[in-house]
């Protein structure tokens, strides 16, 4: 196994891990905030990984092209060293909406605490009325 | 309540075990290790070949172009769904009035965290206008810029009090809502535009093989504009932006204001 594909491997398995956790965290949690945050974790693992998939291991760079008066030889260089545009670009708008989704869901759970008291859900479920 | 646990447990091994199998297998689509896909090929060749202007969108900055431009509709639709998101916010949090207190008791925290805050405070709106206005030149953009904003009221909030923002700053809940509108109108008037002039792509940047009559000026004045990407940039920015600033609004109102309106 080179270096190459034991990091690329070891990147896979730390990112599995992390979902793992946050699952357990989604489904076992014993209060509602403790849910919203193995959520967050589980949004963040994703756009992790979606990053990962646009790696380019060896010759990484930006992809943005560093001047306003290109040479051919240029834009053949860049698009040969660029890492994938595709994932970062699905990564930049999940962030702010995941954000915007957070703070809905914080929203909701802070209005149920005030109007129940509590935000287990063992408890809440035994409400009433 | 034995069996629930239970089928929890398999139902997520089973759901680890696809996400292990489709990467093993490279069903995920080709994870390469040095080159990349066709697709990105594509875009890192077009987005700025001042040689073959077929499909450029005069901005050398990959994934600005592919935001607002290849794939322009889909960012259309996930503000909207930033939209909803602070719309039903707004609406569950919507009390009667909000008294702004009259205490002359000083709030926040210490001295120190006040000055400092005060000095930071306009730097980080700097940054974020600047990374706001070279989003199609440099990495940012309309989304990053809005989301550095939003952090300069929440630590207002923090350190002073929600009554600074609103009585000194007068940074208050429905001049955010109106700046959010006029962002958001003026990404609508802007995707709208190329219409009314003449082209047949919603949300035309430059000119399109199939829509050759329309393409909006790449430099205006001394300006690199990349057409309509900066203008989009700027309208992003001042949606998200406000839209965070009034979510953090609505976060800090005082807890006795919703127990004098729920009356509890």
């Amino acid at each position: 196994m080179s270096i190459e594909t034991f990091f690329q491997l070891y990147g896979y398995a730390a990112l599995i891990v992390i979902i793992a956790i946050s699952l357990y965290g989604i489904v076992r949690g014993a209060s509602l905030i403790k849910k919203l945050i193995a959520l967050t974790i589980l949004g963040d693992t994703a756009n992790a990984f979606m990053i990962y998939l646009g790696f380019r291991f060896g010759r990484q760079y930006p992809p943005v092209l560093p001047t306003l008066k290109p040479t051919p030889e240029q834009i053949a260089w860049f698009t040969s060293v660029a890492v994938d545009p595709v994932p970062q670009c699905l990564v930049i708008t999940a962030i702010v909406i995941n954000m915007a989704i957070t703070m809905f869901l914080a929203f909701l759970i802070i209005q149920t605490y005030r109007l129940y008291g509590t935000t287990m859900v063992k408890r809440i479920t035994k409400l009433k009325g | 309540m034995r069996i629930k646990e239970v089928v929890t447990g398999i139902m997520a091994a089973a759901f680890l075990f696809v996400i292990i199998v489709t990467i093993i297998f490279g069903s995920t689509g080709w994870t390469p290790s040095t080159e990349i896909r066709p697709l990105a090929k594509f875009y890192l060749e077009n987005c700025f070949n001042v040689f073959n202007r077929t499909w450029w969108t005069a901005s050398p900055e990959a994934v600005t172009s592919m935001l607002w431009d290849y794939r322009g509709i889909d960012t259309y639709y996930e503000t909207s769904v930033f939209f909803l998101a602070v719309i039903s916010g707004v609406a569950l949090f919507r009390i009667a009035e909000i008294k702004l207190g009259t205490k002359k008791k000083e709030l926040g925290l210490s001295i120190i965290v006040k000055t400092v805050t005060r000095l930071i405070f306009p730097l980080i709106i700097i940054v974020s206008i600047s990374v706001a206005f070279h989003g199609n030149l440099t990495p940012g953009g309309g989304f990053q810029a809005g989301a550095i904003f939003a952090v300069a009221p929440l630590l207002l909030i923090a350190a002073f009090s929600r009554h600074y923002l609103e009585e000194n700053i007068k940074l208050t809940k429905d001049k955010c809502l109106t700046l959010r509108t006029i962002g958001l109108t003026a990404i609508t008037l802007i995707i709208a535009l190329p219409v009314l002039a003449g082209a047949l792509t919603l949300m035309q940047n430059q000119a399109k093989p199939w829509s050759p009559f329309f393409s909006f000026p790449e430099v205006v004045g001394p300006v690199w504009t990349s057409g309509t990407l900066f203008f989009l940039n700027v309208a992003e920015f001042l949606a998200v932006g406000a839209g965070f600033t009034l979510l953090f609004l609505l976060l800090s109102i005082p807890e006795e204001e919703f127990k004098r309106v729920f009356g509890l």
